[in-house]
């Protein structure tokens, strides 16, 4: 009987020639998955993608919204890494209407406003365009400092573990009893009011969290047969570091930089609206708000709060729904509550 | 237990110390704004007396000794108690804390009531009422209050009441707003004016905290439904209430504890930012203030001493909670 089977397996095993490898299902549909499957995770990348893609090209300049620079994302296409983005303040009845004569301050939404103008006459939609700039350099700037420096820590401080890891750990806690809010008060009124220096404030304040995620997830990794693999063979600590954890551990740190995004520019956009002063001034969604809780008029309506805190609103529920979807496609171990 | 909170205590001690070396370092980064404002307070005529007044502004600190022997200075001051005088009004820092402290506590106590109040009730019903309708809408609400942060709802709650209800607190100066004896004659004085003056903050700060607490008391309750005791008193025909309650609730209320001394760092953030839209003279309009005017006693002190709480107050938690659970000593 056993020797009838092994003869019989490799005919079973030469396959048909009619009979293919199932395929891989395609991109479209894959896509088509997700957004049947998370709606709302839909929801939050629509909102993403409508956010980067305001940024990306000059409105149209017959909306009454000012020229642009073509800079999308505060770098120019072509430079080799992010180059500082200075707006440029050039709006349409800005700053020459406040020289020549009355501002057309407080304007009701029209075809030529589309979200009506501020304070100083600047059309509304295009410094929430400007401000939506900052908040993605910002935002992208700091995730990456955090992710960097996050992922070093996490990574070192799991491997070794012993009183390194409870000596970073407890370095870590009292860095996280500080109210981040305070925290970056406190760092940013130290220097002049800078875009890279307030996103290093940022990213300083979340490499806690990031470093606390990472390391809980290669405090398993590292027990895996294929790291103890690794180090039988011979690799040092540092290949086997960079090499078979780092790779292992991109689902929850790709997570994690998402869901940091809309942290962050909540966090930027309160900063601008706490200490206007101690932050760059150029257009930025938490000024915008603090104007208008400033110097609404009384006779002015209440859609200029609305524009602007809508749009931080918008904002970061987008890249909150777009970050949970994501956890729960790449790594549902992460989910909490 | 005891080893156990001997070991946190230490460690929470560590904790502390590398708070109070990070302030020393992080306000020794730049301290040139610091010298120009204490010059400038000194009437100067010519280039000469104003590096003069620079220089002696600069002694006074004690900014022209080594860092390490400025470091000692900084932690025996700190052993005593003293925290240094504010730059501007040259007040004792400690006893300035003393006094603005209790708007402040006042205000995170009413949101952490407010969040409780909003939060458990809402969690149990959303969790026994598992994906019934009822549940969905109750965690719409939770999302969206999540969505909604603080400072952006506050706004719009400020300029509606202001604009369609001609509604706007009274404003006190802060020492009248906790007066003793409590229920003052005079006008603008007492409970009912307080209140008045706390209860939108706390209501708006309270519901965004208790958004956080409700899904996670949500997630916890479900877990407890399921185990083998809560069907074992269902068995046993206990009433509803009994079940939910007693058996059910106090066990999912464990964790939910800890998420609480967990976001106590977001309410004193939130503190802050509902203080300074309110004006709510309580530390966290002092030290927006203060920051502005590069006032570092100030800001050292305050961060110090709300760092030094927040970590006393999750050792309390620890404790409470490895007193609650005895499984988490040996973990």
């Amino acid at each position: 009987m056993q020797a009838g089977d092994r003869q019989a397996q490799p005919a079973v095993l030469a396959a048909p020639a009619e009979w293919t490898l199932p395929k891989r299902p395609s991109v479209a549909a894959n896509v088509w998955r997700f957004v049947r499957r998370k709606p709302l995770g839909t929801f939050g990348m629509l909102l993403v993608i409508v956010m980067v893609a305001m940024t990306l090209g000059p409105p149209k300049a017959e909306f009454g919204t000012p020229e642009l620079p073509d800079r999308p994302l505060g770098f120019e296409l072509g430079k080799p890494f992010m180059a500082k983005y200075e707006a440029q303040a050039v709006f349409r009845g800005g700053v020459v209407n406040a020289l020549i004569g009355p501002i057309d301050q407080w304007l009701k939404p029209s075809t030529q406003h589309w979200l009506g103008t501020d304070r100083g006459g600047h059309d509304t939609y295009s410094r929430m365009v400007f401000a939506a700039r900052r908040s993605l350099f910002i935002g992208l700037w700091a995730l990456t400092f955090a992710t960097i420096v996050g992922c070093t820590i996490g990574v070192v401080s799991a491997y070794f573990r012993g009183w390194s890891d409870t000596l970073i750990q407890r370095l870590m806690d009292s860095l996280q009893a500080f109210p981040a809010l305070l925290l970056l008060i406190m760092i940013i009124s130290l220097f002049e009011p800078n875009l890279t220096i307030m996103a290093i404030a940022l990213g300083f304040v979340g490499v806690t969290s990031v470093q606390r995620i990472v390391r809980g997830v290669v405090l398993s990794t590292r027990e895996e047969p294929y790291v103890e693999a690794a180090r039988v063979l011979g690799a040092s600590d540092l290949r086997t570091m960079v090499f078979h954890i780092l790779p292992n551990i991109m689902a929850p740190v790709i997570v994690v930089f998402s869901i940091g995004l809309g942290t962050v520019i909540l966090a930027e956009a309160a900063l601008a609206f706490i200490v206007p002063e101690s932050v760059p001034s150029d257009p930025s969604w938490g000024i915008m708000l603090n104007v208008t809780r400033d110097s609404l008029p009384p006779e002015a309506k209440g859609y200029h709060t609305v524009a602007a805190g809508g749009a931080i609103v918008l904002a970061v529920l987008g890249f909150n729904l777009a970050g949970d979807a994501l956890r729960d496609v790449l790594d549902p171990r992460l989910r909490v509550g | 237990m005891q080893q156990y909170i001997l070991r946190r205590s230490l460690l929470n001690l560590l904790a502390i110390f590398f708070v109070v070396t990070l302030i020393f370092l992080l306000l020794r980064i730049d301290t040139g704004h610091v010298v120009t404002m204490r010059a400038q307070q000194t009437q100067t005529a010519s280039a000469e007396a104003e590096e003069a007044a620079r220089q002696q502004v600069r002694e006074d600190l004690g900014l022209d000794k080594p860092l390490l022997v400025q470091y000692r200075t900084y932690l025996w001051n700190l052993v005593h108690g003293d925290l240094g005088e504010s730059f501007q009004a040259r007040e004792d820092v400690i006893s300035e804390i003393g006094d603005r402290i209790g708007p402040s506590l006042e205000l995170g106590l009413l949101q952490i009531m407010v969040a409780l109040v909003v939060a458990v009730p809402i969690g149990v019903i959303s969790a026994i009422r598992q994906d019934t309708a009822i549940d969905y809408v109750l965690r719409f609400f939770a999302i969206a209050l999540l969505g909604i942060p603080v400072f952006v709802l506050a706004v719009f709650v400020l300029t509606l009441s202001a604009q369609k209800f001609g509604y706007t607190a009274p404003y006190t100066d802060y020492k009248d707003l906790l007066p003793f004896p409590p229920f003052a004659t005079e006008e603008g004085v007492g409970v009912w004016n307080n209140l008045q003056i706390m209860f939108m903050p706390a209501i708006i700060g309270g519901l965004g905290t208790g958004a956080i607490i409700m899904r996670f008391l949500r997630s916890q309750m479900l877990e407890v439904l399921r185990q083998d005791y809560v069907r074992t008193a269902w068995a046993k025909g206990l009433r509803e209430r009994v079940i939910i309650l007693r058996h059910s609730l106090k066990n999912a209320m464990i964790p939910v504890l800890t998420v609480v001394g967990l976001l106590l760092g977001i309410i004193v953030s939130g503190n802050v930012v509902l203080e300074t839209i309110f004006f709510i003279p309580g530390i966290g309009l002092w030290i927006v203030n203060a920051i502005g005017e590069y006032d570092y006693p100030i800001v050292q002190g305050v961060v110090l001493v709300v760092a030094g709480v927040l970590v006393f107050i999750n050792l309390l938690v620890d404790i409470t909670y490895a007193w609650l659970d005895p499984r988490i000593r040996y973990g």
